[in-house]
């Protein structure tokens, strides 16, 4: 992975000396809360419900052993013993004292981590496909270029203040696992160049985003991101916050035009000031090759005899892993989605446990997904048993990826202060209720994604079956959206039905799965298709108690 | 009647009114809160909102009767006051006191 | 929302740190232009009036405006005051950039309003050559900036070289 030289080290060391100066100017009283909250918010510190909340970047999901391990000593000596994985492939620690966020960020700049550009009106964290340099079906490697948009990115001062945040995704396979036509941009690597993708997102106003630029040269790259960024920064709207992402501006416009606005600032622009040699690309993908195989043959016999005695262990080869493009490799997702757990929460134990994995059979790199769980994108199938075993020791056996209860959930109510509702319990519940490994299996792949509000950081739109709190005069309330998915045929799901108590959605989901089941041509057509070919009325019934 | 909340500037930790002295007179636990006459409550809070290296974000929560925040108000101040409902980290001092939950 | 030292009067100080007078007055839309005094007049009136003006003046871009709009009369523009009604409306930054990058403007780009410590490094990366600043030590923000942001990722419009030149420059030479 990336490795930090000078440069990149004094550039995270002077924000931190910035803020640190910052933070106690704050609690001497030198400057007040309204003047110190968007300093903080710049670095990542959020006063939340309960607690101050910090958000550690992991750019494009990409982790080393190491900063697991800091994670582990940061939520184990800082907080309180666990750090939640988000959808934006970052990690957040809950309960963190403002007098000592300086001390943390310091830590983090050890493994080449900080907390600069999570929240504010900028470029954020550019998000990826978790199998990136692993996965068959991968054309390129996205890392170099999102490590490329990274740096760019940073500190960018003419996008410091844009009219909204901005978000980019990119993915150089061909099954796109990173949901790249639901970000503001979304870059899809072809072997002409890159597919670029405008006004995207979820939220309010949810959008897939239109192609606006085929073929670009991956050394025109940074410009032309400039461009679209300028034409964003001066006429996406900013009298109206709901209003102001550029999916907005790019609806109105209209796509073509739009694109049109875009090559022109392009070409008024000095590109080869903007652009980085193909010199600095090439040093940049120096830092990504693929990890020194361990030439061992995979043993057939062996592998075969350890899952013929421990049925769980089939089903964890059968779920969680996914084909490595060496043979006698495999890509293994940690399920950070226990039956009834909270969803994307590891524990400093757990961390460590992952971290340790990942220095012994992984090549101590480990990926976050958007969907909450851990990637070990490396392993020697041979390794997969003693893996697993230890997993499983740690909690983290849990062999239900993509299934029913591998749920995206934000952290709603319980912790977010712009929450209407609860996301977390309403996930344990629906965990609980599909619990058995043989119903789940047998249900195959369905997507539930959550939301405690509007803002969709549990991406309800686009989750097979999505849900979204709501706050009806104070009490809890759910609206289930049905048909969404994030995948290249990303789709939005539509509101079915009336709004739902707590209580009622775990039965209510019930029933469409059982409805699903009944009415499926057989068991390869998944919830989604035939949701696909029937259509949401024919579930909408179902999702209300029979009269 | 109301009661007078905040969270606590060094660690960001919920906190209640329940007497002028700091920094004791300001408890963790919502059980211990001091129910403030309507009047008294805003010339508290009025008292209180510039003590900013002490306390950020202070608010009243008006309560229907004693023990029951109002409506609007309700799941949202419930959690604040008992802390996450998942179990991780709820606040033990009410276990600690017998009661099931704060409010 | 205020931010530090923001309570101060604002102080006019250029991109080396240097607190300077300000000259320039601001014209009412109604108020008569004079021979050649240093006004500056507001955008609407910069493109109505400028056509038939012989003189040179400042001009006040507000965040709407487009700057493009002004190529025909630049050698009539002495000075061009960009303003920030609030920090976080950030057109500004575009419109400096492309005044000075893109239409050539080779005179004092200044950036008005509020303007405050904490965004003053972004403005002189984007080509601002003069702040007036609301803060109460406007030099020592100049020299705390310089000291602290020694090294840019990105190319923009001050003399910052971009990290990828530094690192590249070096293996060459
Ligand atoms: S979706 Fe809403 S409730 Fe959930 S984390 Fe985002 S802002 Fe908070």
């Amino acid at each position: 992975m990336y490795v930090y030289d000078h440069y990149d080290h004094a550039i995270v060391k002077q924000r931190n000396a910035e803020f640190s100066d910052q933070v106690r100017r704050r609690l001497s009283g030198e400057i007040t809360e309204d003047q110190f909250k968007p300093l903080r918010l710049m670095n990542g510190v959020y006063l939340q419900l309960h607690a101050y909340m910090l958000r550690v970047a992991v750019p494009y999901g990409v982790l080393s052993s190491r900063q697991v391990r800091k994670f582990a000593h940061i939520a184990r000596t800082y907080d309180r013993g666990f750090g939640h994985f988000t959808t934006r492939q970052n990690i957040q620690f809950n309960w963190i004292k403002l007098a000592e966020v300086p001390a943390i960020l310091d830590e983090l700049a050890e493994v080449e981590m900080h907390a600069i550009q999570t929240s504010g009106n900028c470029i954020r964290n550019t998000t990826t496909d978790q199998f990136a340099g692993a996965a068959k079906d991968e054309i390129d490697d996205p890392r170099p270029w999102a490590e490329l948009i990274r740096q760019w990115s940073t500190f960018h001062p003419e996008y410091a203040f844009l009219p909204r945040k901005f978000k980019i995704a990119i993915t150089g396979a061909t099954e796109d696992r990173a949901a790249v036509r639901v970000h503001d941009i979304g870059l899809q690597l072809t072997e002409r160049g890159f597919d670029v993708y405008a006004g995207g997102g979820l939220g309010r106003t949810p959008a897939v985003a239109p192609l606006i630029k085929s073929g670009l040269p991956g050394e025109k790259l940074l410009s032309y991101l400039e461009a679209c960024l300028r034409v964003y920064n001066r006429y996406g709207r900013r009298d109206n916050s709901y209003k102001a992402r550029i999916k907005i501006l790019v609806a109105a416009l209209g796509a073509e035009e739009y694109a049109r606005q875009v090559e022109a600032e392009w070409n008024a622009l000095d590109q080869d000031a903007i652009d980085a040699p193909y010199a600095e690309i090439a040093r940049i993908k120096s830092f990504f090759p693929a990890p020194a195989y361990k030439a061992e043959a995979f043993d057939q016999a062996a592998f075969d005899r350890a899952k013929a005695a421990d049925s769980r262990f089939a089903r964890w080869v059968r779920n969680n892993t996914l084909a490595h493009r060496n043979d006698d490799h495999i890509s293994l997702t940690i399920s950070l989605k226990p039956i009834g757990g909270v969803p994307g929460d590891a524990s400093d134990a757990q961390m460590d446990v992952m971290a340790d994995l990942a220095d012994d059979y992984a090549y101590g790199e480990l990926r976050v997904s958007h969907e909450q769980n851990i990637i070990l994108p490396h392993v020697h199938r041979n390794d997969l048993y003693t893996i697993y075993q230890k997993l499983d020791a740690a909690g983290l056996g849990e062999a239900n990826v993509a299934q029913i209860t591998d749920m995206i959930a934000c952290p709603g109510l319980d912790y977010c202060s712009l929450a209407n509702a609860r996301s977390i319990p309403l996930a344990q519940d629906i965990s609980r209720r599909f619990e058995d490994a043989q119903l789940s299996d047998t249900i195959g792949e369905l997507k539930i994604k959550i939301s405690g509000c509007i803002n969709a950081c549990g991406h309800h739109h686009v989750g097979h079956i999505g849900i979204l709190g709501v706050d009806k005069q104070g009490v809890e309330f759910y609206q289930i959206l049905l048909g969404g998915r994030a995948d290249e045929k990303a789709a939005l799901g539509a509101i079915t039905g009336k709004g739902l108590s707590a209580e009622d959605v775990p039965a209510a989901i019930e029933r469409v799965v059982k409805l699903y089941l009944e009415l499926r041509t057989d068991p390869s057509e998944r919830f989604i298709d035939t949701l696909g070919r029937l259509g949401r009325d024919t579930f909408k019934e179902a999702l209300h108690e029979p009269a | 009647m109301k009661l007078l909340t905040a969270n606590r500037l060094t660690d960001g930790l919920v906190i209640w009114y329940a007497s002028d002295n700091w920094p004791e007179g300001w408890v963790e636990d919502a059980a211990l809160a001091k129910r403030l006459e309507d009047a008294e409550a805003d010339a508290i809070l009025e008292a209180w909102k510039p003590r900013e290296t002490e306390i950020v974000g202070a608010y009243l929560i008006p309560l229907v009767d004693e023990n029951t925040p109002v409506q609007r108000e309700y799941v949202r101040e419930h959690v604040r006051a008992n802390g996450p409902s998942i179990g991780q980290t709820a606040l033990d001092t009410a276990k600690a006191h017998n009661r099931p939950e704060v409010f | 929302m205020s931010q530090p030292n923001s309570a101060s009067a604002p102080q006019l100080i250029t991109a080396e740190g240097q607190v300077i007078a300000n000259d320039w007055q601001l014209l009412a839309d109604e108020d008569a232009i004079g021979a050649d005094g240093a006004y500056v007049l507001t955008f609407k009136r910069a493109l109505a009036d400028l056509p038939t003006l012989n003189g040179r003046y400042g001009v006040r871009i507000e965040p709407g405006d487009d700057v493009r709009e002004l190529i025909p009369y630049l050698d009539k523009i002495a000075l061009v005051e960009v303003s920030f009604p609030g920090y976080r409306d950030g057109r500004g930054y575009s419109t400096a950039r492309i005044l000075k990058q893109n239409l050539g403007f080779t005179g004092p780009i200044r950036a008005v309003g509020d303007v405050l410590r904490d965004q003053a490094h972004y403005m002189l990366r984007c080509g601002f050559t003069e702040l007036l600043l609301k803060d109460a030590d406007p030099e020592g923000v100049i020299a705390w900036i310089k000291s602290l942001y020694q090294y840019s990722y990105q190319s923009a419009a001050d003399a910052h070289k971009p990290v990828w030149a530094l690192r590249h420059a070096k293996t060459e030479a």
